[in-house]
């Protein structure tokens, strides 16, 4: 017992203080008043602990200050979103984004063989440039002439399941002109892989174990290839005509999939080559920040898009307690006399499922184990023989992932717009500062301290007649407290 | 020259825009204990980290059992069977004793075939087994580090500095537990206090200013105090304890 | 990147006008630019078409200064600051508060007459407001780095980026309407007369190309003395500095009041030319174009920024009229693609090279001597 509280002392002291506030708060405030600002400060924290969740971890592990993770965010919404109300462009890009994935993999089986070429020295940069602009012709031959704004328009307000669920679909290519951009993609992926592969390059580590790993990859993406082609026509019709709950819960898992994979691309491609210059990490992920918000606007305008809730939580009336909502699944709930949104309520249950998630993969797992020795000394981690840069892509892939889960989960009750993650990742690096890198026990934490001063500072600055601007800056004087006490943040261990 | 363990050829390291190894060359026959040694600042934990490509040398050559791997990275190399023990006790002190040993792991299994090996070299472990790495004493985690590189198959240990910060008695039991483990695997050790290279390796090379300036069997350094007193300074005087 | 400065100071210095060849004749075309303007298209200097470009070049010109003080925080001391905006907001802010609200109360109150009749309150309560952007400049960039001292490297940078966030906020908090405009801005500043960049574009149009001048050398100098090579000594090793005995600390907060009154000033100079202080001056993507002056530039050059500068201007220009409303994709691309491949920017990329062609012509002409 001693012990467990020598090693959580800062845990039991935020903890008090946080009691003594609300206890303050309580008496002052009124229960109604702050069982409603409790209720939303917790939803907050929830949405500000998914995004620093990953923030903290990639920022632990690899030491990237990922400025994309904003944008990361507001991806998972916009393709959550998507697919909840318009799949026709997921399904009509996929084909050709598997495909070209489908040839990158190829990169471990043709490794093999293409650094066995006898090329001479001086040749192997130009060829290396040649195949990457093939790969580039090949790739713009494959997508030119789709129209994708086409397929992604969608209505500001769209409502997907009362009228006509099929109101959204935008027509597809039809397959007899559709069937040669996926193999033109899959050519233009498998160049890359061979310039990757470094052609004529001997001193490459060839890892002939993983050939057969490798075989399997690509199979199962050529195969994935062949049926997302077939059912980019049947596929959207058969999402939208679904139950919209189960519907909704698929588009959580596709954004953050969508979002991970996002991830993991963007460290394979840019942050990889530059972890030796760690500042100009942080400038590409600046870039693609701005690239991918711009990406959106073309496809989906600077608009603010509203996605519906699923039925589950948007039944008219309010449900007299949380156990008769169960049945009732009304847009709001009564919790000790506070008429409360259901939906925030389950932002509130994904944040904790997440936590527990997380908890779950850090302390049981091997990866787990090694993201934790990995925040604290990487290149130990790299001398005991474990391979770190793929722990750094599935770090990424899994920091961007929730990430996205948390835009796509927020989609519902904030507007979808091309910055709505930008005000999250500011917030996400305040709660890493407070929660110290690394640790995603101190991210929720954070988190929770971070909400609940945005609502209770909401709260005061309505009673003094204030905008909120002033409590939303103010929390970067809960960050500076924090640092004079702990430079390294609350539980932060890193130097 | 089958009974080499590793070649290291004329190496160079830089870090940053600092020359740090300037050709250091080092042969390490099979089954035995090679102890380098020099000054502080000599360039000898940097071979090791070269050796493992932690800090990949731009020029020379390193061929471990007969294969070159210099330019490979860090996790392939020590994959190949290349165990590394830190100096300052680098293990991992938020994971417990057993997720210490556990995350060295290479295949699934490892820790288990080799833990009753492990704990008879050093009993204190079995009885720390689940405490974190951040409650064991300095001698307990130095154990730890050491154990950690035997839990995979290795064909060699690169050891820094194991008696590092040691009271005596511990450092008595570590110079146990390493020749007793250099019965199973080649061992190429960093060590400045003489007393306890001079012990237990059979051969040795004297690394100064980045460069290998001398190398030979043990027993005949012992003889040569001007050597020993021109390279390794001090450690003559202090011959008996850490200087 | 080191070697490169440090050879630099070691040059010799074969008489001031051979030295900067170069540079003198750039600000002598840039002297004459507006009347080689009139000449071509026949318009007169202060109207139409000269005009319109003296306009972008004044754009350029205080650009270029806020790209130099970025220049000096990251590329000359390393310190890696997300949170540039405030200072260069803070500057615009302060010039167009007191302009707007301060200036014409007192102006309005008190006149100030020199000994001959001479009124001169509106000059006076201009160096008064110069005076002010510098007092602002300093202790905002003391503030920033208060932050500094505990906390290191890109952690800082998170830091950073956190308070110029909160400065965004509160310069579009509608608590300050009243002062500030909100989201809106403080639009229609009343410039003095004298220097009203619509009536006087060209004595504007002087007036910005001095400051960039004088900036210039200011920043040059600074970089040049023993303090600027701690700076550079802080970027490489922190530990060393501290060893040789200087506190990294002190000298950071120096950086970054310097680096604050440089970008303090450009930001008042660009709310006079604006006539306008507006909350994008103080938004992320005003640190971003700094960012990306530098990087395109050269880090760590100073002439980089502003070449950065240039050439922002020009992209922003055209950009617009070849890509439309989505340039800035384009651009973000071109950014991305100079990180990766071009990370000493133009400048930079171009010592290193002709540094490499120096070393090459030396070994070149050594093998001849040696085989004499």
């Amino acid at each position: 017992m001693k012990n467990f509280s020598k090693s959580n002392k800062t845990l039991l002291i935020v903890f008090g203080l946080l009691l003594i506030l609300g206890l303050f708060a309580y008496f002052t405030m009124g229960q109604t008043s702050f069982v409603r600002t409790s209720l939303s400060g917790l939803t907050i924290g929830a949405l500000y602990f998914m995004v620093a969740a990953g923030l903290t971890l990639v920022f632990g592990l690899m030491d990237v200050l990922n400025f994309a993770h904003g944008t990361t965010f507001m991806i998972g919404a916009y393709m959550g979103w998507q697919f909840f109300t318009n799949p026709s462009f997921l399904f009509g890009v996929a084909p050709l984004l598997i495909a070209f994935l489908a040839g990158i993999s190829a990169n471990t089986l043709l490794q093999v063989y293409v650094t066995q070429w006898k090329i001479d020295e001086s040749k192997r940069e130009w060829i290396k440039r040649g195949l990457i602009l093939m790969a580039l012709v090949f790739g713009l031959i494959g997508v030119w002439g789709i129209d994708f704004l086409d397929l992604a328009e969608t209505a500001m307000v769209a409502i997907t399941f009362t009228t006509n669920p099929l109101s959204e679909l935008s027509p597809q290519l039809p397959l007899a002109v559709f069937w040669y951009r996926p193999l033109l993609m899959l050519f233009s992926g498998a160049l890359l892989a061979v310039a990757i592969a470094g052609p004529g390059d001997k001193t490459k580590t060839l890892h002939v174990d993983n050939a057969k790993r490798g075989w399997i990859v690509v199979a199962v993406l050529i195969v994935l290839t062949i049926v997302s082609v077939l059912v980019r026509e049947s596929g959207p019709e058969a999402v939208l005509l679904m139950n919209a709950d189960l519907r909704f819960v698929l588009s959580l898992l596709v954004g953050a999939l969508i979002g991970a994979g996002f991830g993991a691309a963007m460290e394979a491609s840019l942050i990889r080559p530059l972890y030796v210059r760690p500042m100009y990490q942080v400038l590409v992920t600046l870039g693609v920040a701005y690239v991918f918000k711009e990406v959106i606007q073309v496809l989906w305008e600077p608009l603010a898009y509203q996605m519906s809730r699923p039925p589950f939580f948007s039944q008219p009336g309010k449900a007299d307690n949380l156990i008769a909502w169960f049945s009732t699944h009304n847009t709001t709930v009564d919790i000790l006399g506070v008429t409360f949104p259901s939906y925030r309520l389950f932002i509130i249950l994904l944040g904790i499922l997440m936590l527990i998630g997380l908890a779950i993969l850090m302390n049981f797992t091997r990866f787990g184990m090694i993201i934790r020795a990995g925040v604290q000394d990487r290149s130990m981690v790299e001398a005991l023989g474990i391979n770190v840069r793929r722990v750094f892509t599935l770090v990424f892939a899994l920091g961007a992932g929730l990430a996205a889960l948390g835009g796509i989960g927020a989609a519902p009750f904030i507007p979808v717009q091309p910055n709505m993650g930008d005000a999250f990742q500011l917030q996400g690096f305040i709660v890493v500062v407070i929660g110290g890198m690394g640790s995603y026990s101190g991210a929720a934490i954070g988190a929770l301290l971070l909400g609940m001063a945005r609502a209770f500072g909401d709260y005061l600055a309505l009673k003094f007649s204030l905008s909120p601007a002033i409590s939303e800056a103010s929390t970067v004087i809960i960050m500076a407290i924090i640092l004079i006490v702990k430079p390294s943040g609350l539980f932060g261990k890193k130097e | 020259m089958d009974n080499l363990m590793l070649n290291v050829s004329n190496i160079q390291t830089f870090i940053g825009q600092f020359h740090i190894l300037e050709g250091v060359s080092l042969e390490v026959p099979k089954g035995a204990i090679t102890v380098l040694l020099g000054r502080n600042g000599a360039g000898k934990t940097t071979t090791l980290k070269s050796i493992l490509g932690l800090t990949p040398p731009r020029e020379g050559i390193v061929e471990f059992k007969g294969n070159p791997i210099q330019g490979k990275r860090a996790y392939d190399v020590a994959a190949m069977g290349i165990g590394y023990v830190p100096e300052h006790r680098a293990i991992f002190s938020n994971l417990s004793v057993a997720e210490n040993l556990k995350i060295a792991e290479r295949k699934k299994g490892d820790l288990d075939k080799k833990a009753d090996f492990i704990f008879e070299l050093f009993p204190d472990l079995k009885r720390l087994y689940k405490l974190p790495g951040n409650h064991l004493s300095g001698g307990q985690q130095q154990m730890l580090a050491v154990a950690r590189a035997l839990v995979p198959d290795n064909d060699l240990l690169l050891i820094d500095e194991p008696s590092e910060g040691l009271a005596p008695i511990l450092i008595q039991q570590m110079m146990e537990a390493i020749r007793s483990l250099s019965s199973k695997t080649t061992v190429l050790l960093v060590e400045q206090n003489f007393r306890m290279a001079s012990q237990l390796a059979e051969y040795y090379y004297i690394i100064d200013d980045g460069k290998s300036v001398q190398h030979g069997k043990m027993a005949d350094l012992v003889n040569d105090t001007e050597t020993v007193h021109r390279y390794l300074g001090t450690a003559v005087g202090a011959l008996g304890g850490k200087r | 990147m080191a070697e490169l400065q440090t050879q630099n100071v070691k040059k010799q210095k074969p008489g001031l006008f051979k030295q900067n060849q170069l540079a003198i004749i750039v600000l002598v075309l840039l002297i004459l630019f507006p009347f080689i303007m009139s000449l071509i298209t026949g318009q007169p200097a202060n109207e139409g078409k000269p005009k319109f470009w003296e306009g972008q070049f004044i754009n350029f010109f205080i650009m270029a200064v806020y790209a130099m003080s970025y220049d000096l925080l990251m590329g000359y001391t390393g310190i890696l600051s997300f949170g540039h905006a405030a200072f260069f907001g803070a500057g615009a802010y302060t010039m167009a508060l007191w302009l707007t609200h301060f200036a014409p109360l007192i102006s309005s109150q008190y006149k100030i007459t020199l000994p001959g009749g001479m009124d001169i309150t509106t000059t006076l309560l201009f160096i008064v407001a110069l005076l002010l952007v510098l007092i602002v400049s300093i202790l905002m960039g003391l503030f920033f780095s208060g932050a500094s001292v505990r906390v290191k490297g890109v952690y800082f940078a998170m830091i950073t980026l956190a308070i110029g966030e909160a400065f965004h906020i509160l310069s579009k908090a509608t608590d300050f309407v009243k002062w500030t405009g909100a989201d809106e801005g403080l639009h229609g500043v009343p410039v003095p007369l004298w220097i009203n960049p619509t009536q006087h574009r060209l004595r504007f149009y002087f007036m910005a190309l001095f400051f960039m001048v004088v900036m210039y050398l200011f920043l040059k100098r600074v970089t040049e003395s023993p303090t600027g090579r701690v700076f550079v000594a802080i970027r490489e090793n922190e530990n060393r500095v501290r060893m040789i005995g200087f506190n990294p600390a002190t000298y950071r907060s120096l950086a970054f009041v310097t680096s604050a009154i440089a970008a303090g000033l450009s930001g008042a100079m660009f709310s006079l030319w604006n006539m306008s202080a507006t909350p994008s001056m103080t938004s992320a993507v005003t640190t971003i174009n700094a960012l990306i002056m530098t990087i395109l530039g050269g880090v760590g050059t100073l002439i980089g920024p502003i070449l950065g500068a240039g050439l922002m201007q020009i992209f922003s220009q055209f950009f617009y009229q070849w890509f439309g409303a989505r340039w800035p994709l384009v651009f973000g691309l071109i950014f991305i693609a100079l990180v990766v491949f071009l990370p000493y920017g133009i400048v930079g990329t171009y010592r290193l090279r002709k540094q490499g062609m120096k070393a090459g012509w030396t070994r070149f002409t050594k093998q001849f001597s040696a085989k004499k």
